[in-house]
């Protein structure tokens, strides 16, 4: 089987900085998705959003991945928040604690409704 | 990977579904745990509990590829698949010396890790216990077992 590597999107909706993940994210995905929160975090946005629609595969080394970007997030008092995970992701964010420090949202349209009223 | 070795019966460990190995290269443990999922399709185990016995076994199949074997792709990971009436079976086999890793695996603490006093790293054996009913270790001088654990009926674990 081969591996899926990441690539990343960025793109702004309503002041937000969204990157579209579509992959698998593991240890192969540090250099891209480090490469796309800075790309990300460059016009300073309050918040942004990971979309995980694209993504089937999070391992261990990925979690720790996302607990990287959401330590750089809370350091410079950005909000870092997740869409579109599966069930399986959200019960993972769930049981990891990463759902207590960023907020959850079943798809891009709440999450934006949320980030713009907040 | 291997070709899976034929089915057999054995009295004491149950009915083996699956017998294979994968070489220790990242990534490899995707194709592991889509070969037990095959394995264990006649079971009734879907939807999140197979999504739950998945992730385990790709965890103690990462954990044997670095931990055990370090990363050489000429040692492989062992993995076989057996049912009882009871339970469901995974057991992961590295080459690894030493003493076998701990099953201690106390959820790791984000705050630390946020902080940066604890290396954001370290998820892999507390999302296997997390996933599973039981989790167990063992070990000789040249060999590291991991064995996954789901109890028939409640398949699927936790």
């Amino acid at each position: 089987m081969d591996v899926r590597h990441l690539s990343v999107e960025v793109r702004m909706e309503g002041g937000i900085a969204v990157l579209d993940l579509v992959g698998e994210i593991n240890g192969f995905a540090e250099e891209a998705l480090n490469a796309a929160y800075a790309e990300a975090a460059s016009s300073d946005p309050k918040t942004i959003l990971l979309n995980f629609e694209g993504v089937d595969y999070i391992n261990s080394t990925g979690i720790a991945l996302i607990v990287g970007l959401l330590a750089k997030a809370r350091a410079t008092h950005r909000s870092l928040l997740a869409c579109n995970l599966s069930e399986h992701y959200v019960e993972i964010f769930n049981i990891t604690r990463l759902s207590d420090f960023m907020s959850v949202f079943p798809d891009e349209r709440s999450a934006v409704v949320e980030a713009s009223e907040s | 990977m291997t070709d899976p070795k034929p089915a057999r019966t054995d009295a004491d460990l149950g009915r083996t579904l699956a017998d294979f190995s994968v070489a220790s290269e990242p990534g490899n443990e995707r194709m592991a745990m889509e070969a037990v999922a095959e394995a264990v399709k006649n079971l009734g185990v879907s939807g999140e509990n197979l999504e739950r016995l998945k992730t385990a076994v790709a965890e103690a199949t990462m954990n044997a590829m670095e931990h055990g074997n370090e990363y050489r792709p000429e040692v492989p990971v062992e993995l076989q698949v057996l049912v009882t009436d009871q339970d469901l079976l995974v057991r992961i086999t590295d080459r690894g010396s030493g003493p076998p890793p701990s099953e201690d695996a106390d959820a790791p603490d984000i705050v630390a890790k946020l902080e940066g006093v604890q290396t954001p790293r370290g998820w892999g054996l507390f999302l296997i216990k997390s996933m599973v009913d039981e989790m167990n270790i063992s070990g000789d001088e040249g060999h590291h077992t991991v064995e996954l654990v789901v109890h028939r009926g409640a398949e699927g674990g936790k």
